[in-house]
């Protein structure tokens, strides 16, 4: 349980780093956690607009809202779960070997 | 720094590769004392456990299958009931646990078990897999069974076993073997189990400079000869960005974690010291951040094995997702 915010901790992904449930207990890391997580976000939605689908952050950071054109969102805890919901929603396997993704990546890139 | 987490060793190999040897001579070595052992046994009657129970009074038997697939819960259930015994003082505080497989089990769903338990991922360390390979019959066995591929491939620590009843050709035919497979595996060879300290847990610098030796030696390896596996050793231009890196990561193993059979390295997230990534197919060790670099240069490593991908795809995305995270000059270099 993290002191600040109340969110409940069950898994500490590995792509969260240095944290520790200590740590999280006492509140420590968060600004470094947020700021990790903002740049994850930015990415995923990117990769995700390759699919015509959307992600963002609940209001606590902790969790992922992928979203699509209907209408239809899913609320996720951690990459592992994102992916998969996606590929749900996109009705594909999103696959980062792909060509196609990757020049979207690098074309996205140089229009920012 | 250590963790007060429990050290845990899975040890595998293939029937009468010599894993039962080991370790009586371990425990007999270390003298047993705050070591816990699991053994599973394929089979109606367990007799390792009796030759095993005369040195190591806290060993558990799961008998009737095999480690990785049948008796996964049952796995669980038993480590449970040891991390239990532990906190109702019936027993020593145990600092390490060694769980031996049947000859056939995949270690990877074992550490999936471990790492999935809401229990025992809080009490038990990342584990390290230890397996032994006869050097008699070990490079046609690597040939003949998958199973023993995929032991290799999981490894962290490979013993060449019985090396007193093999010639010196022969050792040196079943180590290229393993190194085709798997390029970073730390490889020692073992006569009547001497070589049972690799069962110890491993010192974090230790591991990593381990990794960076294996670089430096041997990663000019031809490709293995089973040709839907293929490994590969990437370096970078700089130090990566680690939220980038999570995000390809995850993607990758999500969409191609059967085929991604191993990834390790040593990385350079620009911090004082590197992450130590260990990454079995969808079980992903949480990465260890070492506060200084072991030995030599600062310089990224990663290894990537896999079945049917083309290495160069991996390099390529990498290197797209790292720009597209605001790492604009980032390239990856293939070391192999």
């Amino acid at each position: 349980m993290c002191i600040l915010c109340s969110q409940l901790f069950n898994e500490i992904h590995w792509s969260d780093r240095q944290l520790t449930p200590e740590l999280i207990t006492r509140g420590g890391g968060e600004a470094g956690r947020r700021q990790g997580r903002q740049i994850r976000t930015r990415l995923v939605e990117r990769v995700l607009a390759h699919y015509h689908l959307d992600v963002s952050d609940d209001w606590s950071a902790t969790n992922y809202v992928v979203a699509n054109r209907k209408g239809g969102h899913q609320v996720v805890s951690s990459l592992a779960e994102l992916w998969q919901a996606a590929g749900k929603m996109a009705g594909q396997n999103l696959d980062p070997l792909d060509d196609t993704l990757l020049e979207h990546l690098s074309d996205s890139g140089h229009e920012r | 720094m250590r963790s007060s987490r429990r050290d845990v060793c899975v040890l595998a190999g293939f029937l009468g590769s010599g894993k039962t040897t080991l370790l009586a001579r371990y425990l007999q070595e270390r003298g047993g004392t705050g070591v816990a052992v699991l053994i599973n046994e394929y089979g109606a009657i367990g007799v390792d456990h009796h030759m095993v129970q005369r040195v190591e009074e806290r060993t558990i038997l799961l008998e009737g299958g095999c480690a990785c697939c049948s008796r996964r819960e049952e796995l669980a259930a038993a480590l449970r009931q040891l991390v239990e015994l532990d906190h109702g003082d019936e027993l020593l505080s145990v600092r390490e646990v060694l769980i031996e497989t049947s000859g056939l089990a995949d270690p990877v769903p074992i550490l999936f078990t471990l790492m999935s338990d809401p229990v025992l991922r809080h009490q038990l360390g990342a584990a390290s897999v230890v397996v032994t390979l006869d050097a008699l019959g070990g490079a046609s066995q690597i040939e003949q069974h998958a199973e023993i591929r995929k032991q290799i491939i999981a490894a962290d620590r490979v013993v060449i076993t019985k090396a007193d009843l093999a010639d010196r050709l022969t050792i040196e035919n079943c180590r290229i073997r393993i190194r085709r497979l798997n390029p970073t595996a730390k490889i020692v060879v073992s006569v009547l189990g001497d070589a049972f300290g690799v069962l110890a847990p491993d010192s974090d610098l230790g591991h990593a400079g381990d990794l960076v030796k294996a670089y430096g030696q041997d990663f000019a390896m031809e490709t293995s000869p089973h040709r839907d596996v293929r490994s590969t050793a990437l370096t970078f231009n700089g130090p990566l960005d680690w939220a980038a890196f999570s995000v390809w990561l995850s993607m990758l193993l999500q969409a191609r974690g059967p085929d991604v059979l191993r990834i390790k390295g040593l990385l350079d997230i620009g911090d004082a010291g590197p992450v130590v990534l260990n990454v079995a197919q969808h079980v992903v060790h949480p990465p260890d951040h070492l506060p200084v670099w072991p030995v030599g240069e600062r310089r990224s490593y990663l290894t990537v094995i896999t079945r049917q991908i083309d290495p160069g795809r991996i390099a390529r995305s990498m290197e797209t997702f790292q720009r597209a995270g605001g790492r604009a000059g980032f390239r990856v270099h293939a070391l192999s």
